[in-house]
């Protein structure tokens, strides 16, 4: 079983990784990082074509007493929701493209997956900071905004505990990776990121609560969009469902590895 | 001290014949060990590999040396049984693991190297010895993948060697590149360990463990079937071999022979197969040897030293003018020389029983590298072989304090060069 200790020995061999996916990434393609702005950039217009314009989705008011900008309310949501994705789908490939490594040489199984966890964190940083860039334009600034930085941490921990779970099944059963893909569907429908909470029954509410992820994009909106904190009942759904994931995924995976390893 | 001890070790593998590939045949299938044959790569090994010693694991394919080489090296873990490591290790189970095509050959090196466990700091130090080593000039700013397969394969060993490892293991990759490079690679090898570092090594070259290893291990079906000093294990290796070939060619001369009577056309069958079918019948070769100017056993040569190789052989019947020959190869399978007692106008007369037969050198005019023997006994036609030992007969021959050419052969030439005063003689 790896631990903490013997992964942060290797510390260098992640960071080399990750830069090595980072580098590689956008390699002979003429728009090179642009490509990290493009993609959460029209997936956040068409959401707010289709949402805010067809379908008139008005955005509360910002906690600046005067805006409501459905695009930017929605966005708090979306920098969530691709974290999470972001690193439930990059743990399930990292694992499965150091393969060739593993067998090769020995190190712990869990640096190419924190290297991938690293690259897109990288991603929901340079997100965040678009965020607060046109928040401030629109003049909805606060220091609560300082609070975004815990929440990606411990979505980060949520995310990462069940893509290392994942990352291993998917090398013994592909069908991982296509149910993961569907999942990731239904519980983006599932977790109020394009609509607002109260436009449902109270028993689909409450039916919601029971999604970890309705508390992360909560608190998101709280602190980025109504300049306020998380309600005291987010944080203990955060830190308990990030504890347990991480804690929990860590214990998984190190027991499982080594064998999986030998399947590569 | 030992800086492994493998101990009562065993590796079961299964082998999925028919495996659940997906979580639908996982539910659907009732018994889900059906085609589950589980197999041991490993069966119960012990060995201990003593510290700064290059330690060689031989046997054929599939017997187990690299299974045995991934649970020392931490990739595999032990069925039962325990390894006990002392020391930092460095792997090379295949060159330029982790290479990636689209990074310059400088990205691939830094990434290589913290792979095998070395802090940048370190990498900087010793960058431009890599570089150098592997000749790859100024292509090291160019992506990996316009590397000729060469320049890859020297870039991945020049960085598994430039990493100051207490434990290097080697997976039969040494075996890569031209023979100079090769000879660099061994130089380097027989420094580091001259450095205390522990080399384990898995080869087919046999001429390699007997040059360079201390101990080696012989597996055969994960079985260990003997370990001790390397050139010992070497030859016992070796004549396992030759004992297998000589008899899968008799089953198949045999056999080919029996075919050949049922249909009753003998003219059809292979004329060498059936003489090969008789191999060792009337004279067989018992054993060869090198030896120096005193007869003393030696395992290497040293160029223009003297050196004599021995044939032992024993005649079943009494034969005559039997014709023996040898033929050098290098390792690439390259001729170099070669003569029998024929070509050289020697009778042999008539022999019966057991003998030796010599081949005296003055002087060794083989090049330093490695070579291997081909001993052959044939009739005095040498139209019919009795035995034959291909290129079983390693060498391995050494510098010694001649001024030397290049190539293979070393001739017995001499210098001339012309002045208007006169002739000035230089040599040899």
């Amino acid at each position: 079983m790896s631990t903490p200790a013997q992964v942060w020995s290797y510390r260098t061999l992640i960071v080399n990784l990750a830069q090595r996916e980072l580098k590689s990434r956008y390699k002979r393609s003429l728009l090179g990082w642009m490509w990290s702005l493009i993609n959460p950039a029209v997936t956040l217009g068409v959401y707010t074509v289709v949402f805010g314009v067809f379908f008139g989705a008005q955005a509360p008011v910002a906690g600046n007493g005067e805006s409501t900008v459905f695009a930017l309310w929605l966005f708090c949501g979306l920098v969530m929701w691709n974290l999470f994705s972001g690193v439930i789908n990059t743990a399930i490939s990292s694992f499965s493209g150091a393969g060739g490594l593993l067998t090769r040489t020995y190190f712990p199984p869990e640096c190419p997956m924190i290297a991938g966890l690293i690259t897109v964190i990288i991603q929901a940083l340079l997100e965040g900071g678009i965020l607060i860039f046109f928040m401030a334009v629109i003049g909805n600034l606060s220091f609560t905004m300082l609070i975004i930085l815990p929440l990606f941490v411990l979505m980060s921990c949520f995310a990462f505990g069940i893509g290392l779970v994942l990352g291993l099944m998917n090398i013994r059963y592909r069908d991982v990776f296509y149910l993961t893909g569907i999942a990731m569907q239904v519980l983006f429908y599932a977790t109020p990121i394009v609509y607002q909470m109260s436009i449902l029954s109270p028993t689909a509410q409450a039916i919601l609560r029971f999604n970890p992820l309705t508390s992360y994009v909560g608190a998101m909106r709280q602190v980025a969009y109504f300049l306020d904190f998380p309600t005291p009942g987010s944080w203990i759904v955060m830190i308990s469902s990030a504890a347990v994931s991480l804690v929990g995924g860590w214990i998984i995976f190190s027991r499982w590895a080594p064998t999986v390893i030998e399947e590569l | 001290m030992s800086a492994i001890v493998v101990e009562g070790v065993s590796k079961k593998f299964r082998l999925h014949t028919d495996r659940a590939h997906s979580l639908k045949e996982l539910i659907t299938r009732r018994d889900r060990n059906a085609g589950i044959d589980q197999f041991y790569a490993l069966d119960d090994v012990s060995i201990e590999i003593p510290e700064g010693s290059m330690y060689a694991l031989v046997g054929h394919n599939g017997s187990g040396k690299s299974t045995l080489l991934r649970c020392i090296a931490g990739i595999y873990r032990p069925t039962t049984g325990s390894v006990k490591v002392q020391g930092r290790i460095s792997t090379l189970l295949e060159l330029g693991a982790g290479f990636h095509p689209d990074l310059t050959g400088r990205e691939n090196v830094y990434m290589n190297a913290t792979i095998l466990g070395m802090s940048k700091k370190q990498i900087d130090g010793v960058f431009d010895d890599i570089v150098e080593f592997a000749g790859i000039g100024d292509f090291i700013d160019s992506p990996v993948k316009i590397y000729s397969s060469g320049m890859y394969v020297r870039l991945g060993f020049s960085v598994a060697i430039h990493v100051d490892p207490e434990i290097l293991i080697i997976d039969e990759v040494i075996a890569v590149g031209d023979e100079e490079f090769q000879r660099k690679c061994f130089d380097h090898l027989a420094d580091l360990r001259r450095r205390g570092v522990t080399i384990v090594v898995v080869t087919h070259g046999m001429a390699t463990v007997e040059t360079m290893c201390d101990g080696a291990a012989w597996l055969d079906h994960g079985v260990l079937q003997q370990e001790g000093p390397a050139a010992d294990i070497a030859s016992a290796y070796l004549r396992r071999v030759n004992e297998h070939e000589r008899a899968e060619r008799q089953a198949e001369a045999v056999a080919a022979a029996e075919a050949a009577t049922e249909i009753g056309t003998v003219t059809e069958v292979d004329p060498a197969a059936v003489t090969e079918a008789w191999f060792g019948e009337d004279i067989e070769i018992n054993d060869v040897w090198f030896s120096d100017s005193v007869g003393e056993v030696v395992a290497t040569g040293t160029t223009g030293e003297p050196l004599t190789v021995n044939i032992s052989y024993r005649a079943h019947r009494s034969v005559e003018d039997p014709v023996f020959g040898y033929m050098i190869h290098t390792e690439n399978d390259t001729p170099v020389a070669g003569s029998n007692t024929r070509l050289s106008g020697i009778e042999t007369g008539k022999i019966e029983g057991d003998g030796v037969v010599a081949i005296k050198m003055d002087q060794l005019q083989l090049l330093p590298g490695n070579y291997e023997f081909t001993i052959g006994i044939n009739d005095k036609f040498v139209q019919h072989t009795y035995d034959r030992h291909y290129r079983s007969h390693p060498l391995a021959v050494r510098r010694g304090n001649l001024p030397i050419g290049v190539g293979f052969v070393e001739l017995d030439a001499t210098w001339e060069t012309a002045s208007e005063t006169g002739h000035t003689q230089v040599g040899p």
